[in-house]
């Protein structure tokens, strides 16, 4: 998917970070009127304490699986596997307290390490094969999803640790835990492409292979490390689906895979690499989520939620599309 | 339409898909792989095996009407689905919404049979040209706006999502047209040998297989001789340049996301007979099918190649392994175990083969 960028559009490129300012500011302004809407529309049901809390709870998860999927979009690569990957780790971590009597600390470290591991295989077969990621990751997804049914079948494992459960499901001053989790990590996340000399490496085998190769970065090890982070953020989010449900079973991941599409394009993440915008997946994550509070609030076929979603993913690059100036029609 | 000034020469690699990415400063030369390094032949080769293995472990795996019929209806299926997918691999784009597409179309076949009453062929028709229109705009908003066809069907298909549920939900009962236009019946029941002139009977070959038949072979001969499949791999290998040569790149966008919802209706046509149902899940499973029958025939996903032989052996051999693990009685996760072991197994073999290939050659 890496795509060399002729050298006449070169000089365009300090424009990028105004045209993610720019989304950002627009998305945060969205998602503001839209809260606003919601909240004099329903008479105020939205800003009551339940129903605030419950927007933030299941904000968390679809924030970090949309940033697992950036880590590879910033390389130029996808993961496919992101969803059936959260339902593995989720499952891995339910079943190291449940099955094999782990505590649940050493249950949270070993989900984060299996998503580790299995991002790590990710980027060391594209590496080594010089297949392309898309079809790694078709692959491996393949295989995750029957792991993933592998762990228990179709059944459901609940009464794991309650100590573990009820941090998930508590709030710190009003404010959910595993939502302060998502937002530590973005914080880190944004640091790491921000500030650390590795994340900067993989922006800039993203955005320009062969400029990279020539700056005496490894474009290899770029790869490895963008899909070993996604599997990482995945592991993450499985656990917090673990700490949030209170009962897990292999159906979990789903329906995950579009919406971590979802977020990140929306957010302004280039496909192409180079680009990232932890602000703006975030935001895209909040108003896909504010979309999915409407429909419950208005008691609006659930159906018409996919519809406005696919029309925001195309409304939103459109609108970024339009304000570049026009890069010749290649897609 | 006038030919360009400067008609390019077909490209060599276009009928053998698999080559590695050149090095752009090292132009590739021109030079037949010897035949054991083709990918086609190793697919045949894998495909016979499987079959040998699968058939000596389960007598059952050669019965007739217990799996070789029934096989041969899904395999239809995820050819077409393959096909569908191979159309704008050609260009190097994706179509995310192909099992969308083939549910919106399946609808609007359903709701043809159901409301207005019409013969086979002409649901048939009907379906096939919203599928062609939905792909057709597609492709259209793909050139229209630059933007990554990626992106474009996703939307695509969040939106046919909604749409679809919305629509079987606004007419019918919610769920499935279970309507039975004449022939409907006989098509998914019905094999050759069903039908003799005297004592000779035909095989037993399910009667949806010529229709998926035709289906590759038309898609086939439009990739390998007719100008417009041409001029849409060129447009796939080089936009450039193709624009450059005089070919109407966008309008071959268009066309080409056209004939992939083509597809895909036709698809969602043959799994409807199928299953005997014009029902809303139809496509709800034929995404990862649709990738792997062209990405394990060796079609890249980059654009400018498509192979239509390799995806029929590539969705083969998905099906054999399927139809044999399930006969084994393996359960659905240790099948989909295998089948992603054997896409990554055969891809890399495919990457070891060609660079053996390359480097004996180069001593030749």
């Amino acid at each position: 998917m890496t795509t060399l960028t002729p050298p006449e559009r070169r000089p365009r490129l300090p424009r990028l970070p105004e045209r993610i300012a720019g989304t950002e500011t627009t998305l945060a302004a969205l998602a503001v009127a839209g809260y606003v809407v919601l909240a004099a529309t329903t008479h105020g049901a939205v800003v009551s304490g339940g129903t605030l809390t419950a927007i933030f709870q299941f904000l968390a998860v679809p924030m970090v699986i949309g940033l697992s999927q950036m880590a590879v979009l910033s390389v130029g690569q996808m993961n496919l596997g992101v969803g059936v990957l959260t339902g593995f780790c989720a499952m891995v971590c339910a079943w190291l307290m449940v099955a094999a009597g782990l505590p649940a600390w050493l249950a949270v470290a070993g989900a984060l390490l299996t998503g580790a591991a299995i991002g790590l295989v990710n980027g060391l077969l594209v590496v080594l094969t010089r297949i392309n990621g898309f079809v790694v990751t078709l692959a491996t997804m393949t295989i995750i999803d029957g792991l993933r049914y592998g762990v228990h079948g179709t059944a459901t494992y609940q009464g794991y640790s309650h100590r573990l459960v009820s941090l998930g499901q508590g709030s710190v001053l009003g404010v959910p835990t595993v939502f302060l989790a998502a937002v530590a990590i973005a914080i880190l996340v944004a640091f790491f492409f921000r500030s650390v000399p590795l994340g900067r490496r993989l922006l800039a085998s993203g955005g320009n292979p062969l400029a990279a190769r020539l700056s005496g970065v490894s474009n290899d090890r770029s790869l490895v490390v963008a899909h070993l982070v996604s599997g990482l953020l995945a592991g993450a989010a499985g656990v917090m689906v673990v700490a949030l449900s209170g009962s897990v079973n292999a159906t979990i991941g789903d329906d995950l895979l579009l919406p971590s599409f979802a977020a990140p394009i929306i957010g302004g993440v280039a496909l192409a690499g180079g680009v990232v915008s932890v602000l703006g997946t975030c935001l895209a994550a909040l108003i896909i989520r504010l979309v999915d509070v409407a429909q419950a609030q208005y008691s609006i076929n659930p159906d018409w939620v996919d519809l406005i979603v696919g029309a925001v993913v195309l409304g939103a690059v459109l609108i970024t599309q339009l304000r570049r100036p026009r890069a010749g029609g290649t897609p | 339409m006038s030919r360009p000034p400067h008609a390019p020469p077909s490209p060599p690699a276009a009928s053998d898909a698999a080559l590695p990415a050149p090095d752009p400063a090292v132009p590739v030369p021109v030079r037949a792989l010897p035949l054991w390094a083709n990918p086609r032949l190793g697919l045949l080769v894998l495909l016979v095996i499987l079959v040998v293995v699968f058939s000596s472990l389960r007598s059952e795996f050669l019965n007739t009407s217990l799996t070789l019929e029934p096989m041969q209806a899904d395999l239809s299926v995820t050819v077409v689905v393959g096909l569908a997918q191979l159309s704008v691999l050609s260009l190097g784009h994706m179509n995310l919404a192909v099992g969308r597409i083939a549910a919106v179309s399946a609808f609007a076949m359903g709701w043809a049979y159901d409301k207005l009453s019409v013969p086979l062929p002409v649901g048939l028709l009907i379906g096939l040209a919203v599928g062609a229109l939905v792909g057709a705009a597609a492709g259209w908003t793909i050139q229209a706006t630059g933007v990554n066809s990626f992106v474009v069907t996703l939307a695509l298909d969040f939106g046919l999502v909604g749409l679809v549920s919305l629509l079987y939900s606004g007419v019918g009962d919610g769920v499935a047209f279970h309507v039975h236009p004449a022939g409907m019946d006989s098509l998914r029941n019905d094999t050759f040998s069903d039908y003799c002139t005297g004592s000779v009977c035909g095989p037993p070959v399910p009667l949806i297989v010529p229709i998926a038949l035709v289906a590759a072979l038309a898609v086939g001969l439009l990739f390998r001789y007719a100008r417009l499949g041409r001029e849409i791999l060129m447009t796939g290998s080089g936009l450039k340049a193709a624009e450059l040569s005089g070919i109407p790149t966008a309008r071959r966008v268009v066309q080409a996301h056209s004939l992939s919802g083509l597809l895909a209706a036709l698809a969602g046509f043959l799994l409807a007979i199928n299953n005997g149902a014009f029902s809303a899940d139809i496509g709800s499973q034929f995404l990862l099918p649709s990738f792997l029958g062209p990405v394990l025939g060796g079609t890249l996903l980059a654009g400018g190649a498509v192979s239509v032989i390799g995806t029929v052996l590539g969705a083969a051999i998905t099906e054999v392994i399927q139809t044999g693990l399930t006969l084994l009685q393996f359960q659905v996760e240790k099948l989909k175990i295998f089948i992603g072991l054997v896409l990554l197994a055969a891809l890399s073999l495919d990457r070891v083969r060609h660079v053996v290939a390359e480097r004996r050659g180069g001593g030749a």
